[in-house]
């Protein structure tokens, strides 16, 4: 099954990779232009579940890959099928610099927390998003902190080693 | 009417967690809300990438306070599958007892929230005792109440001690016998029932396209469990049932809750009669300079609240490159959560938030 549509893909789409690494599992790499249109040709496939977005920071490459896990719900009420046990893993880079991408809100209503949270630790700004609000930090950040250049012990070091002491701070007053 | 701007949370009696939810009200009607996380993020992900692949486990589970063994297993999952790893047969069977038994746990804490926000107050008090009793079997098989750090990469820690099976038998047991006591005075409660039907419905059609998974989703009559979709550990060597109900309400959601707490003791009870003799670990090699060759895993498995999955990439050396979660309260308390409280009623925010099953601390990570 996952055969057959590792053949719809290539058929429809030309800048696509497909690899099975091994049952229940479809590794599909894509150029950034062709991502919204692989996501919507697979959830029109049935492959209806996002169950994450996440990135991944390949720093000596100069990339940020964005990764797009989805799986299906289920056909019928009462029987399982290998269409379930099916995960995709479709992945896509961008340059690191210039991090810009298209949302898939469109697509997917619940990309939308996924998205600004990659969007405060990544950094990188989702065109089309209508609320790229902060979702988890209070502070703003130089560097976004997930990225791998981001030095968490420099940063704890510079941030709170220069907090004053209370004690120290009473005897002032 | 006025429209005022209220502050649901993180102090506020009907909240439970580190969470908070802005609403815009006009008189008693929620006419938006929006759900603040953020007050528990401690950056696990990151402190991950800077730990060799043993030391995150006691990590892992600290993610998640309610329920901690999926967490483990999860992990230990994706490290098993990276390295290509392999786990005995009896370790299937005890890690899967162990899962059932922190489902149990879980549930029985969910149900005190649940009860207590409603101030039903005894049934609260029976919820706890009986999880600390669940706490104590624990205790004996690991040494930790609330973080146990058992599941380790190649099986378990160790396996039961002498006795433990009848202790489970007998603990279970006496916690399934007040479940005629809980329906009375709860579950079929007028008093309860009135302020659950009909209240936070989200239909299948919502719950799909907003990435429900879990309860949320059994509670429209879809048998959507990891447990049976994607088979792991022991759950496919034993029969049992995925617990559904139709109308997807906060009462259907809550019997869905009770009904997989009795589904999990049965599913304990067959486990340990099926379970077979040997060895709980394989061992891996040493644990101090482990590395695990590149590559890239995506694994899931059913927590108490609904598909818990782990993205996982390693670069060939003795730390993860990246360690990505995703949380079922992710989708529940930032997507569902807000959707399901519009039009609805300010005093039915904290009964919505509990009956979705919402834990602050799987949100923040």
């Amino acid at each position: 099954m996952n055969d057959s549509l590792k053949e719809q893909l290539t058929s429809v789409f030309t800048d696509v990779k497909v690899f099975i690494p091994e049952e229940d599992r479809i590794v599909i790499t894509v150029e950034k232009e062709a991502v919204l249109s692989v996501l919507s040709f697979l959830k029109n496939h049935g492959y209806s579940h996002l169950g994450l977005i996440s990135c991944v920071d390949w720093i000596e490459e100069k990339k940020l890959e964005l990764v797009y896990i989805l799986s299906a719900y289920m056909q019928e009420d009462e029987s399982y099928h290998d269409k379930e046990r099916t995960t995709i893993i479709l992945k896509t880079k961008i340059s690191r610099e210039k991090s810009e991408f298209l949302s898939v809100t469109p697509i997917f209503v619940n990309a939308e927390p996924y998205e600004r949270e990659i969007h405060e630790l990544y950094g990188i700004h989702f065109d089309g998003h209508n609320r790229l609000t902060p979702l988890f930090l209070e502070r703003k950040y130089e560097t976004p902190p997930f990225r791998k250049d981001f030095d968490t012990r420099k940063y704890v070091q510079d941030v709170f080693d220069n907090i004053p002491f209370v004690e120290k701070k009473a005897e002032n007053k | 009417m006025r429209e005022l701007e209220l502050y649901f949370g993180p102090q506020h009696l009907g909240m439970v967690g580190n969470f908070s939810i802005t609403l815009q009200v006009e008189g008693d009607r929620i006419l938006k809300a929006t759900a603040n996380p953020g007050y528990l993020h401690r950056g696990f992900e990151k402190l991950m990438e800077l730990r060799s692949w043993i030391k995150n486990y006691p990590m892992v589970c600290r993610i998640n306070v309610v329920e901690p063994d999926s967490m483990e297993m999860v992990y230990a999952m994706g490290v098993e599958k990276l390295a290509g790893h392999e786990v005995p047969e009896r370790a299937h069977y005890v890690r899967s007892i162990y899962l059932e038994l922190a489902r149990v746990g879980s549930h029985l804490f969910g149900l005190w929230a649940y009860a207590n926000m409603l101030g039903f107050d005894t049934v609260a008090q029976w919820a706890m005792y009986h999880r600390d009793l669940v706490l104590d079997l624990f205790e004996e098989l690991t040494g930790g109440r609330v973080y146990h750090i058992y599941i380790c990469p190649g099986g378990v820690r160790r396996d039961f001690p002498e006795g433990f099976k009848d202790k489970i038998v007998h603990t279970l047991h006496s916690i399934g016998g007040c479940v005629p006591d809980y329906n009375d005075t709860f579950f079929h409660n007028r008093l309860f029932c009135d302020r659950a039907q009909g209240i936070g419905t989200v239909t299948r059609e919502e719950a799909i396209a907003m990435g429900g998974t879990g309860q949320v989703l059994r509670a429209t009559g879809m048998k959507y469990d990891i447990r049976r979709v994607e088979p792991y550990a022991a759950y496919d060597k034993v029969p049992w049932e995925v617990p559904t109900r139709e109308n997807g309400d906060a009462y259907s959601r809550i019997m869905v809750i009770r009904d997989e707490m009795i589904e999990s003791v049965h599913m304990i009870f067959k486990l340990l009669d099926a379970m077979p003799e040997g060895d709980v670990y394989n061992r891996i090699p040493n644990p101090i300079k482990w590395t695990i060759p590149p590559g890239e895993a995506y694994v899931r498995c059913e927590s108490s609240r609904g598909e818990l999955g782990l993205y996982m990439v390693s670069n060939g050396e003795d730390k993860p490159y990246r360690v990505h979660f995703r949380t079922p309260s992710y989708s529940h308390g930032l997507t569902v959560l807000e959707s399901a409280l519009q039009n609805a009623s300010v005093a039915d925010v904290g009964n919505i938030m509990i009956s979705l099953y919402v834990v602050a601390p799987e949100i923040d990570r």
